[in-house]
């Protein structure tokens, strides 16, 4: 500024008057802008509050709050058990990351880079698997990997190695059985990476004497690089806050990361050592919170790599000769050690009296026994029902009210940046840490919400308002205002253009977001575990205290029951979604 | 969402409509009291419990009994009996039970009318959260098994023991001893639930101390150790399940009867007993504020009927009552039938000595 220092008072003066007035405008909001941030702001800040003072209090014998403190703060720097948790669970999210995207990639670039047979159905396996409970996937690879799993057998048959051939529990094999679970998300983004690189440079190559694989390397990697690297992080962090591999693969081998310790605390410790726990999901929140800045950062960038422009761009697919059956053949074996194996071990479970390995004297004792259990009026019953209502409620929830939230947000009603940021803000809870701080705000909460189906409604509800908010506003994004001003033009109210005009046209983005939501609550485990009681069990926990209380052969046959019935539903979503052009990436 | 929570403003209201009853002297007509109902001895007992239970509706049992076994049975068969109640459970070790439904009653929303487990006795003695209870069949308990206080009441024993895989271990190998666990032929092979009280690691430690005293039982864990017994997160019926699949070779610390219920299908594994083989009492108790009295009154009679512990029996639990003896197949597990020494670890001494047996394991097996 070059003004004199009379003018530079006026300005001043100027300045901090217009400050005042965007400050008001900015804080001055709308009604329904003012209701839905009220509502998030109940909605969010009693847990976090609640999670903070657990991290400060010890417990009573009962788990009640007793005596202020900070020393759990203080045994963080000092726990070696914290060290150590913490080190594991990099290695850990970091090695899963790694097997995902390795699996996710090489399908991805398959399907759509390449004109292999069979290439659509990765995307049918790929809904269908998201839909299987991760308890369920563990479970079933620690059946395929265990001492006495097929594996095992095989190797002993070929190398003679005993019942050692390989161990399961530990390190590696948490590892595998989290990638190969993560391998299907990693395929559905990646796939969106490869369809949008433009395939001119990759034909450039080919014409300057690339071979199919070096092209694949030195172009086709090298522009998906900047995505695959963002994709890295998220399902680093996903891998980070997961649950039940590091439960049933990682404790049995003594190896803790920073859930299970959590989890311990409250659920093994006597008394729950809510405190220790406190100080552990603060500590994990804040990592997470440093994470997904990076990761922000890193997806930003990556949209520089951007490959579709303004030119005639066109998608297209590699012609790979003979060797498209090679191809088809990875994607057959990936089918199998994704889906196949997993599935067709925990149904040959299923028909067992009791389980003791895949033996051939095994198949002349099957029996029927496990699916009259499930089948019959009772807990497993309710349990399928209580599932479908959690999953059919929070999608309901979610999905609407990140619509609202969006479009408020893109169409930047005033305050609704603030809406925004709030319901994305759950994304830095991890599933176990949201139950935890829920956990408390329920025990404290005047009105008896404790052990209902409702509470984990609730709880479920804000854990993925983020990811509503995502599909939402990509929705609202496509839609150009000039179809609202229309509408507005001709006399409608502002509540009448969104329901009519607006609403309709992102139902697709709604629908898909619908679809998500319904998948990822009915697969958690993390979120009811530690909020479920007697009237409210879900299938994730069902199967998770199933395996606890050693009940393998009923535990898989509510496992094949619901995988069943979640394959016809992603059959059903994957038809819808090929009829609507829904995208789940 | 469907919990029967009770609402909050019934309370004043029927205390205010109580205070007036008394006022006006009309005190005969008022409803009893938990308490007097979960000690009521008229003889029109049963037609009370029972026309009250018809209102209530509903029973929710937390236990540590194993679902399929003997929690879902009994469900079913109480059920049965009185098919105007809905019947819930709801199954956790004894610590996961305490602590639910200690959460249940801070939140104010107490579900379960009855709790039973082994390990569940003294914690809610401690944390003076039960209320006592009078039932016609307690007096055909021995008093060894009885609570004076009258907060619980037995249900069945259990004998802890072990399990080992009858494919992989010969039985002449079987360990007979604690000491026989230290052959070096057993490394890695052995395992134990972690976690808990009456279970698994905790019960072995817990027996040892009292039998043996603190010096002998840590010279024994210290070799114990060297031994690399497998921890494992889950109830001591999914460690046998360990085995059956042949995970491990031998299980210590589970309960005895649970190898015996799966040979019953032909499982491939069979019990074990080491000296001094501890016994434990499981316990039903009525908690302060139980939501629904009667209901909870005719679970405790009936579980310790002959008609309730003859269903123990038949599904290959062991019955606590004199005169219901133990299955034909659980006769091997009962140490006085095949001479061996047992050693009564009660409600009390359990959960005095668990703080210390914690103390070793988290030095010697983490």
């Amino acid at each position: 500024m070059t003004a004199g220092p009379h003018k530079a008072e006026s300005t001043y003066g100027a300045a901090m008057a217009a400050a005042g007035r965007s400050l008001w405008r900015k804080f001055g909001v709308s009604p329904v802008v003012g209701a839905l941030i009220l509502v998030l702001v109940i909605l969010i800040f009693p847990p976090l509050i609640f999670l903070v003072k657990t991290s400060l209090y010890t417990t009573t014998f009962t788990g009640a709050f007793d005596k202020f403190t900070f020393g759990f703060y203080g045994e963080l720097v000092n726990d070696p058990l914290f060290i150590t948790s913490l080190r594991n669970t990099a290695v850990y999210a970091m090695g899963s990351a790694t097997v995902a995207i390795l699996l996710g990639a090489l399908q991805a670039w398959i399907v759509e880079r390449t004109n292999t047979p069979l290439r659509k159905y990765v995307f049918l396996v790929a809904i269908i698997s998201l839909g299987i409970p991760s308890v369920l996937y563990t479970i079933s690879f620690l059946l395929l990997l265990g001492k006495t799993g097929p594996v095992n057998q095989l190797l002993d048959f070929f190398f003679a190695t005993g019942r050692d051939g390989i161990n399961v529990y530990s390190m590696w094999g948490m590892i595998v059985i989290e990638g190969i679970d993560f391998a299907p998300l990693a395929f559905l983004l990646l796939s969106s990476v490869f369809r949008s690189t433009d395939a001119s440079f990759e034909e450039a190559a080919m014409m300057s004497g690339a071979g199919v694989l070096r092209t694949f390397r030195k172009v086709t990697m090298k522009l998906a690089l900047p995505g695959i690297y963002a994709l890295l992080i998220l399902i680093f962090i996903r891998a980070f806050e997961s649950f039940e591999t590091p439960a049933f693969v990682g404790r049995p081998g003594g190896i803790y990361v920073l859930t299970t310790n959590i989890f311990e605390n409250i659920q093994v410790d006597e008394p729950p050592n809510f405190g220790q726990a406190g100080a552990f999901a603060i500590a994990l929140l804040a990592i997470v919170w440093v994470l997904l800045y990076w990761y922000n950062q890193l997806s930003r960038r990556a949209e520089r790599f951007q490959t579709i422009t303004g030119k005639g761009y066109r998608p297209r697919v590699m012609d790979l000769g003979p060797w498209r059956y090679v191809t088809a053949g990875v994607l057959v074996v990936l089918f199998f050690v994704i889906i196949g194996f997993p599935l067709g071990i925990v149904l040959y479970a299923s028909f067992q009296p009791f389980y003791e390995g895949v033996t051939l004297s095994g198949f002349s004792t099957m029996t029927l026994e496990n699916y009259y259990q499930v089948f019959k009026p009772g807990s497993f019953r309710d349990a399928i029902v209580n599932t479908v209502i959690l999953g059919v409620s929070t999608a309901s929830v979610v999905g609407p009210f990140t619509l609202l939230c969006a479009w408020l947000a893109v169409r930047r009603y005033r305050g609704a940046w603030l809406l925004d940021q709030l319901a994305t803000l759950p994304l830095v809870f991890p599933s176990i840490v949201m139950s935890v701080a829920f956990l408390q705000v329920f025990l404290e909460s005047p009105i008896p919400l404790y052990g209902t189906l409702l509470s984990i409604i609730i709880a479920s509800s804000v854990r993925y308002l983020p990811y509503g908010m995502r599909y939402s506003y990509a929705g609202v994004l496509q839609i150009h205002k000039e179809l609202e001003e229309a509408a507005a033009l001709a006399g409608a109210t502002q509540p009448k253009t969104f329901l009519r005009v607006v609403a309709p046209l992102v139902a697709p983005a709604l629908m898909t977001c619908w679809i998500f939501v319904f998948l990822v609550s009915t697969k958690a485990v993390s979120i009811p575990i530690l909020l479920s009681g007697p009237d409210s069990q879900v299938i994730a926990v069902t199967m998770f205290d199933l395996w606890e209380n050693g009940q393998t052969v009923e535990l898989a046959a509510v496992g094949v029951s619901w995988a069943v019935f979640m394959t016809v539903l992603s059959t059903l979503f994957y038809i819808l979604a090929r009829k609507y052009g829904l995208k789940f990436e | 969402m469907r919990q029967r929570a009770k609402n909050p403003t019934t309370w004043p209201i029927a205390g205010l409509a109580l205070g007036c009853l008394v006022a006006f002297g009309a005190g005969e007509a008022r409803a009893l009291t938990a308490q007097e109902i979960l000690n009521y001895k008229g003889p029109d007992r049963q037609q009370m419990l029972v026309k009250g239970a018809r209102k209530e509706g509903k029973l929710v049992i937390y236990s540590s009994m194993i679902i399929n076994q003997m929690l879902r049975p009994l469900t079913e068969a109480f059920g049965k009996k009185y098919p105007f109640l809905e019947v819930k459970y709801w199954r956790g070790s004894s610590g996961k039970t305490f602590r639910k439904v200690t959460a249940e009653m801070r939140a104010n929303a107490l579900a379960a009318d009855v709790i039973e487990g082994s390990g569940i006795t003294g914690r809610i003695v401690k944390a003076k959260i039960a209320q006592p209870f009078y039932s016609p069949e307690l007096k055909a308990y021995p008093k060894i098994i009885r609570d004076p206080n009258r907060v619980w009441a037995t249900t069945r024993l259990r004998y802890i023991g072990g399990a080992y895989n009858t494919k992989l271990v010969a039985k002449a190998e079987v360990p007979q001893t604690m000491e026989d666990l230290l052959n070096p032929k057993w490394k890695g092979k052995i395992a134990w639930r972690a976690g808990t009280s009456s279970s698994g690691q905790m019960i072995v430690i817990t027996t040892l101390l009292l039998a043996w005293g603190d010096e002998r039982t840590e010279t024994f864990l210290k070799a114990l150790a060297k031994q690399n017994v497998v921890p494992l997160h889950m109830s001591n019926r999914g460690v046998v399940d360990r085995v059956i699949e042949g995970e491990y070779w031998l299980a210590i610390g589970a309960s005895a009867h649970h190898p015996v219920i799966s040979a019953r299908k032909g499982a491939p594994v069979a019990p074990m007993l080491l000296e001094p083989v501890p016994t434990l009492n499981a316990t039903i108790s009525i908690l302060k504020g139980v939501p629904r009295p009667h209901a909870a009154m005719l679970m405790v009679d009936y579980l310790l009927s002959v008609e309730g512990q003859k269903l123990l029996q038949k599904q290959g639990y062991l019955p606590a009552r004199p005169g219901v003896p133990p299955a034909e197949d659980l006769r091997q597990i009962v140490p006085s039938l095949v001479g061996k020494k047992e050693f009564f670890v009660s409600p009390k001494a359990l959960l005095t000595t668990t703080k210390k047996s914690k103390k070793l394991a988290k030095k010697y097996f983490r």
